[in-house]
């Protein structure tokens, strides 16, 4: 169906690609499209949507040569491609996005709503989801829009569809709902080009596998034939050690203690109790009031009614700077919207909080003594970038996280709350941000909360792990008991555990 | 890989202002022997201190990602009642008959100016009102006081002392561009190296982000346009001694030609770039302009159409430095970062 060939690509100092060839061979092929960031993957697919005309290389798609590749010509050859953002617009109804672009028209050109709304409806209902056409996308849960997204591409008479992280945003039920979806389009005769750092989602879906590294494509395998640690290591080049939180230390005194937490509708009774130094993963499915909770702790959202002290004393946080002013920080979930500040440097994000604490004279930011706070966190931290004036959108996901992380050590908090501290960073960096988490909790006596649904991660760093089902605390493991498995600790999840 | 590279298109793009002030004057010394001189040039800065001082006020909104339409307005309303407030009543001064003291006059005008900075805020932060319906309601509705001080009359026999600073020299230097320089310095170091200019660009380039660092975004873009009204009287002051009189259609069309400045000098209208040194840039493009066409002896009509250019060419620059800079990573359907 699609067959590129020696394709290269160079961007002003960067060569993106160099010599790749792909191929999607069968109809209703499942294939997986994996590597580090900033390996080629979306620039890839980009060359093939058309979106970048390759510098040399050759691109068939049916069988046909097409030296000249633009998006209008691509999307009519039936190619299309979902983000891990959504491209719909959400003040519209359901109908209306799906139909957006060539609304049909009545015999005198006015917009033909009924066929709009009886089309979509017929259609979706086909694509085994039922829902009112006439709801706006702003209300629908992210899964449905990529659905949205994926039923329109389909309506466009798409043969080829690319996701690109399109599971990213997503929690793990709505995964399901969303593979579920894709294969049943993939029986249809659809194939997909599936992009991820997940790869345990390759493992379910994929039947073949194509890993990119340094903008070359570095192999392509049949799914069945590999192991996930042959992959990653396929990945990253290296072995990847498996990260291990180190040795348990005794704890003092809690720090945070949180006794009878109520937000009605959210959470209720949530008990809970957090020592210096002291690792403790949080999870449970989206929805069961974990991010909320450390939301709520850092003053985005109302906290509730409860006790909640700080080192003894009474805490509440009304905005994130009273949070940040008792020594609480909080990693967001969402990198881009609220983890960094892209167009500024790597200097300006890291110092953000805590200028106040670099004045010297008059007011004045003193140089020196930022610099050398910065160097010292880059270089501890391990943030790769050419200087500590480069605008940080322009660093890897892995970077801009530990980027983030920067900020928030810079702040010597006493409670740092991470809210899915890994999400969209590569095996290797994944590895680099658990030890930064590690080193944080240990040597500086952090209390930390890891918000995440990745139970393998919480096993290797945590000291404890807290499992929420809908608002409550249902289960706590520690990761030294053997009894802990990640079986043990999915059960729980997902309400099915012995309590 | 892409991560590490120092792009030379943005670096080019930050710097362009210094290149067309440099050929804007090389261009303009060619075409007339009488443009390259010191007269001219302390002509040029002269007139630039005005319209700098209202770029000042207005780089702190822009970089908030905001901007303050009624800033020309609000230039016009504070000269027109400072001078009203000074002076003798009926013909020909036309003033109130108060003849406040110089210094309570300009108690007043900064007061007016810091009053109408903070409705502008307030309802952009609090009430969550559209920035570009707010300011430009208060464009139309200050210049209607403006008119309605004095009905339109022309104010006149403003006292001497006040009108220095827009009008007297040291020594061979005109201390309105001393000011202005002086004032720009200043604003420069505020952006640079206070927390409040650095919290300024935080939100500009992403709010919620600068929220979460524990920046009180909101409270920020109020005082950026407390600025903006602080800066309006200041530049009435000088306007008032370099005209002399007091005119209620003082800074009118002048709003456009603050932006274009500004932007010219890369700050951008969608917020979090540009530096305080480039706008000074885009202030004395724009005066050298100006000037080289009046020399020249270019029609008025010819002059406007030129402005009018120079501005498109400023938003142009401005759309093309946020394309240069996305990553290359960017999602179908956006403009692609290549061309055909």
């Amino acid at each position: 169906m699609v067959e590129m060939k020696n394709v290269t690509k160079e961007f002003p100092g960067v060569r993106a690609l160099s010599g790749v060839s792909f191929s999607l061979r069968a109809e209703g092929e499942l294939h997986g499209l994996v590597g580090k960031n900033g390996a080629g993957k979306s620039t890839l697919m980009n060359v093939l949507t058309g979106v970048f005309p390759p510098d040399s290389g050759e691109i068939n798609i049916h069988g046909k040569s097409y030296p000249r590749l633009t998006t209008t010509i691509s999307r009519q050859l039936g190619i299309a491609c979902v983000h891990q953002h959504s491209q719909l617009v959400p003040s519209l109804s359901i109908a209306e996005n799906v139909f957006c672009g060539s609304l049909p028209t009545t015999r005198i050109g006015l917009v033909d709503w009924n066929t709009i709304y009886r089309e979509t409806g017929e259609r979706l209902k086909n694509l085994g989801l039922d829902i009112d056409v006439r709801r706006k996308v702003e209300g629908l849960s992210v899964a449905e829009r990529q659905i949205i997204e994926i039923t329109k591409a389909l309506f466009a008479k798409a043969r080829i569809i690319i996701l690109d992280e399109a599971t990213a945003p997503l929690p793990k039920s709505e995964v399901e709902m969303l593979f579920g979806f894709v294969r049943r389009q993939r029986e249809r005769g659809a194939a997909f080009v599936y992009i991820s750092h997940y790869l345990e989602e390759i493992f379910e879906l994929c039947e073949t596998v194509t890993v990119m590294k340094d903008g070359r494509n570095i192999g392509d395998h049949a799914v069945a034939s590999l192991s996930q640690p042959e992959l990653v290591r396929l990945i990253s080049g290296v072995e990847v050690e498996r990260f291990r939180h180190s040795d348990r230390i005794a704890f003092g005194d809690a720090l945070l203690e949180v006794r009878d937490l109520d937000r009605p509708g959210v959470y209720s009774q949530l008990s809970l109790t957090i020592a210096p130094g002291e690792i403790v993963g949080l999870t449970g499915l989206e929805g069961c009031g974990k991010d909320s909770f450390a939301r709520g702790l850092f003053g985005l959202e109302p906290l509730g009614i409860g006790v909640t002290l700080l080192g003894g004393r009474p805490y509440r946080a009304r905005s994130p700077r009273e949070a940040l002013n008792q020594g609480v920080a909080y990693l967001p979930r969402d990198r881009h919207g609220l983890g960094i500040i892209g167009l500024r440097s790597v200097r300006e994000n890291i110092t953000l909080p805590i200028l106040s604490r670099l004045m010297g004279l008059l007011g004045l930011v003193v140089r020196k003594r930022e610099n050398a706070l910065v160097a010292q966190l880059i270089e501890k931290l391990n943030v790769v970038t050419p200087s500590m004036l480069q605008a940080v959108q322009f660093l890897s996901g892995g970077n801009q996280q530990k980027v983030v992380f920067a900020k928030l050590a810079s702040v010597d908090p006493k409670v740092l709350l991470l809210d899915e501290p890994t999400q969209g960073v590569d095996v290797q960096a994944k590895v680099e941000i658990l030890k930064i988490i590690d080193q944080l909790s240990r040597e500086k006596k952090v209390a930390v909360v890891v918000i995440s649904e990745e139970i393998r991660e919480l096993l290797d760093i945590c000291d404890r792990i807290v499992v929420m089902f809908k608002g409550r605390i249902v289960r706590e493991f520690l990761t030294d008991d053997s009894r802990t498995t990640g079986e043990a600790i999915l059960h729980a999840v997902e309400g099915t555990g012995v309590a | 890989m892409r991560a590490n590279q120092l792009r030379p298109v943005p670096v080019l793009l930050d710097n362009l202002i210094w290149f067309l002030l440099l050929l804007a004057l090389i261009i303009f010394s060619a075409l007339t022997n009488r443009f390259f001189t010191v007269n001219n040039v302390t002509n040029i800065l002269v007139h630039s201190a005005v319209l700098g001082i209202m770029v000042i006020g207005q780089s702190f909104t822009l970089i908030t990602g905001n901007f303050d339409l009624s800033a020309e307005s609000n230039l016009g309303l504070i000269a027109v009642l400072g001078a009203f407030l000074m002076t003798a009543s009926g013909e020909p001064s036309n003033g109130s008959g108060l003849l406040l003291n110089p210094l309570l006059a300009l108690l007043v005008m900064f007061g007016t100016g810091l009053l109408i900075g903070a409705i502008n805020g307030l309802l952009i932060t609090r009430l969550k009102m559209n920035n570009f319906i707010v300011t430009l309601s208060m464009l139309i509705i200050i210049r209607g006081l403006a008119f309605l001080v004095t009905h339109g009359k022309t104010v006149t026999g403003i006292p001497a002392s006040f009108k220095a600073l827009g009008h007297a020299y040291a020594g061979p230097v005109p201390i309105s561009v001393i000011v202005l320089l002086a004032a720009f310095a200043l604003a420069f170091f505020v952006m640079r190296y206070t927390r409040f200019g650095r919290d300024l660009y935080a939100v500009g380039g992403n709010s919620d982000a600068a929220s979460v660092s524990g920046i009180d975004s909101q409270r920020r873009i109020r005082q950026a346009y407390l600025i903006s009204g602080a800066m309006a009287a200041f530049a009435a002051w000088i306007e008032l001694g370099r005209l002399g009189v007091g005119a209620t259609r003082i800074g009118e069309n002048m709003i456009f030609e603050i932006q274009a400045a500004a932007v010219i000098g890369g700050i951008s209208l969608f917020g979090g770039r540009g530096t305080m040194l480039g706008a000074l840039g885009g202030v004395l493009l724009l005066s050298s302009i100006n000037s080289g066409l009046n020399l020249l002896q270019v029609s008025g009509f010819a002059i406007d159409m030129v402005r009018g250019i120079v501005i498109l060419g400023a938003m142009l620059i401005d759309a093309q430095k946020v394309r240069y800079t996305m990553p290359p990573r960017i999602p179908a359907g956006a403009a692609s970062t290549t061309k055909k």
